[in-house]
């Protein structure tokens, strides 16, 4: 009973964080129906901010959350028109090119963490590394809490901005049709540009949270595209509401069969899993993507 | 002339391809033995992917199923020849194409890649985890130190492909179909082309031509671990090495994998490791998306849109205005 609770813990609190960086994917996807295989990168990359942050100025992952904004930020507004263009270019399939791109996109960065950094594991110290509750004979660990309450945090505030104001609702409206927002007098490229880098800053301070929590190294951006692709899937792309309850659903369910089964059964469940429900409901198991 | 023209070059190509093995030390026989691998694999890759149009991010599963059939039915257990052992590799891989290419091929675009991704990745998984295949240890083939033999080995069966894929896609209806199909699939429905058999031939097609190369990749080798066969690197430079060379043609896929494995080498061969080959990759493919949409291929193509024929202009045209080309 202790362990089964454990794992359930265990599980929620990661798909908290998976769900920080899906909901940014889903938007990605809505506004520029492009798949972004980059997104693993963009994790890993936040972990490698982080830890230049820690070993170059002696500083804690928590300060580079900001940091890591900043930067993505400005990152992903740059990338983001490039990747706008492809898509509505003129070529015979924008939507493979695009697919290409971000793909290009991601081995581009895992190549360049691999030259940069090497195939050994980094971590991140930060101030509640190794700080744990129990709560009755269930440890929590403090980082993961306060890791999950962060991602809490951004998806309360992306849903904001969704909902709440006037260019949420631009941004909704692109993802619903793009060429009559532009009617109305959205700016769909400059829109899409900002919606990217805000997808990246926030993927990136998720990355500084994942490093702090395990480890981070450049192979590992692969695991973490498959887990915004297995969320995504699962909600039905482009669904936003879908993938807090994917993230946690996936958390649960890699975190069960890593406890219960073994380890290495856990990658081939959730792939097994994707494939199955990409064959059995492509719009997702809410039936509410694209 | 111009009919000619090709016959004289297909002479001297094939001069020049078997003369190579008087000519080149072991070393830049091996090269070019992996040349010629990557160059039928691309190819194969293109099938699906060019011709059919749709993205296979798990073609490794086929090469990987290749090379475990050869690896297990030449082991102790079976002790076979290896060249019984390639067309039960060959089989395979059609039957698993055909299996799963039926509900597979439903998805379009980005859900197919996903979906083919996933299917390789379990797969992946499923050999780590088996017995019969070694688990992640992998499996040892019994050695055979020929490196003519595997030359022409890869050579008969990049050039086996090379042909089929003429044959059949740019001289039958078959290839016409699938083109249409590529194209706008419910026009090509409305035309009365069977879509959902075209595409799954063309699927079986593809995923057994990759099965060949996994199975002297194998014997080649002599051992084989589910990373090396079933990775994700292997799928990753055969989407390269076609998008490099020319979504779609013949000839393209060869290009853009003698391109690559060459560049692969050098940077082994100087600085001991690929991780910049990985970044070379990712930054060849958005080079080639940004502003070679049709690939190398498309720089020598008899005649473009705006009816240049210069590959030089071409590629400058290309590079002041990406996008525009269709």
């Amino acid at each position: 009973m202790d362990l089964l609770l454990q794992t359930l813990l265990n599980g929620i609190l990661i798909g908290g964080i998976i769900a920080s960086f899906s909901i940014g994917f889903q938007l990605t996807f809505g506004v520029l129906h492009v798949i972004d295989f980059a997104v693993g990168a963009w994790v890993v990359l936040g972990g490698y901010l982080a830890y230049w942050m820690s070993t170059l100025l002696g500083v804690g992952g928590f300060v580079s959350l900001p940091v890591a904004f900043v930067v993505f930020g400005a990152i992903g507004y740059l990338i983001g028109p490039v990747i706008y263009r492809v898509r509505n270019s003129r070529y015979a399939r924008p939507e493979l090119m695009a697919l290409a791109l971000t793909f290009g996109l991601f081995t581009l960065l895992r190549g360049g963490a691999l030259t940069l950094w090497g195939f050994n594991t980094r971590s991140v110290p930060t101030a509640l590394s190794g700080e744990s509750l129990m709560i009755g004979s269930v440890t929590v660990p403090l980082l993961r809490v306060v890791a999950f309450a962060f991602a809490c945090a951004v998806a309360a505030a992306l849903f904001l901005i969704l909902y709440r104001t006037r260019y949420g609702l631009a941004i909704r409206a692109t993802a619903e049709n793009r060429h009559n927002a532009g009617l109305m007098g959205v700016d769909v490229q400059r829109l899409s540009a900002n919606v990217y880098g805000l997808y990246a800053a926030v993927t990136g301070m998720a990355g500084v949270l994942m490093a702090a929590i395990y480890s981070v190294n450049p192979e590992i951006g692969l695991r973490y595209t498959l887990f915004a692709f297995f969320v995504a899937v699962l909600a039905g792309l482009g669904s936003v509401g879908g993938a807090i309850l994917a993230a946690l659903l996936f958390g649960i369910m890699e975190s069960v069969v890593a406890t219960y089964v073994g380890s290495s059964y856990s990658h081939l469940a959730i792939f097994a899993t994707l494939y199955l429900v990409l064959l059995v409901s492509p719009r997702g198991i809410l039936q509410r993507g694209l | 002339m111009r009919g000619w023209f090709p016959i004289v070059l297909l002479v001297c190509g094939a001069a020049v391809v078997f003369a190579l093995p008087e000519l080149l030390n072991a070393y830049w026989l091996r090269i070019a033995t992996g040349v010629l691998m990557w160059a039928g694999l691309a190819c194969s890759w293109n099938i699906i992917g060019g011709y059919a149009g749709y993205i296979d991010f798990g073609h490794s599963v086929f090469f990987g199923i290749g090379a475990y059939a050869s690896a297990i039915l030449m082991g102790d257990a079976f002790g076979w020849p290896f060249a019984a052992t390639i067309p039960v590799g060959l089989l395979a891989a059609g039957g698993v194409a055909a299996v799963i290419g039926g509900p597979t091929l439903r998805l379009r675009g980005a859900y197919f890649a996903i979906a083919t991704w996933a299917f390789a990745e379990t797969l992946l998984q499923l050999a780590t985890v088996l017995e019969i295949t070694g688990g992640t240890a992998g499996l040892s083939l019994p050695p055979f130190l020929n490196e003519r033999f595997f030359y022409f080995a890869m050579l008969t069966a990049a050039a086996a492909t090379y042909a089929l894929t003429w044959l059949l896609f740019e001289r039958s209806r078959f290839g016409l179909k699938v083109k249409a199909l590529r194209d706008h699939e419910p026009a090509a429905e409305a035309m009365g082309i069977n879509t959902a058999a075209v595409k799954l031939q063309a699927f079986a097609l593809s995923a057994a031509t990759a099965a060949v190369f996994g199975s002297i990749y194998a014997y080649w080798v002599t051992f084989i671990n589910p990373r090396s066969t079933l990775g994700g690197d292997i799928t990753d430079q055969m989407v390269v090495m076609v998008l490099l060379g020319g979504l779609g043609s013949l000839w393209g896929p060869a290009l853009g994998a003698a391109a690559l494995f060459i560049v692969n080498r050098i940077f082994w061969m100087y600085w001991g490791d690929t991780t910049f080959y990985i970044a070379i990759l990712g930054l060849a493919i958005i080079v080639v998306v940004l502003f070679l949409p049709n690939g190398l291929a498309g720089l020598f193509a008899r005649k473009t849109q705006n009816g240049s024929q210069n590959a030089g202009r071409a590629l400058w045209r290309a590079l002041t205005r990406p996008g525009v080309e269709r």
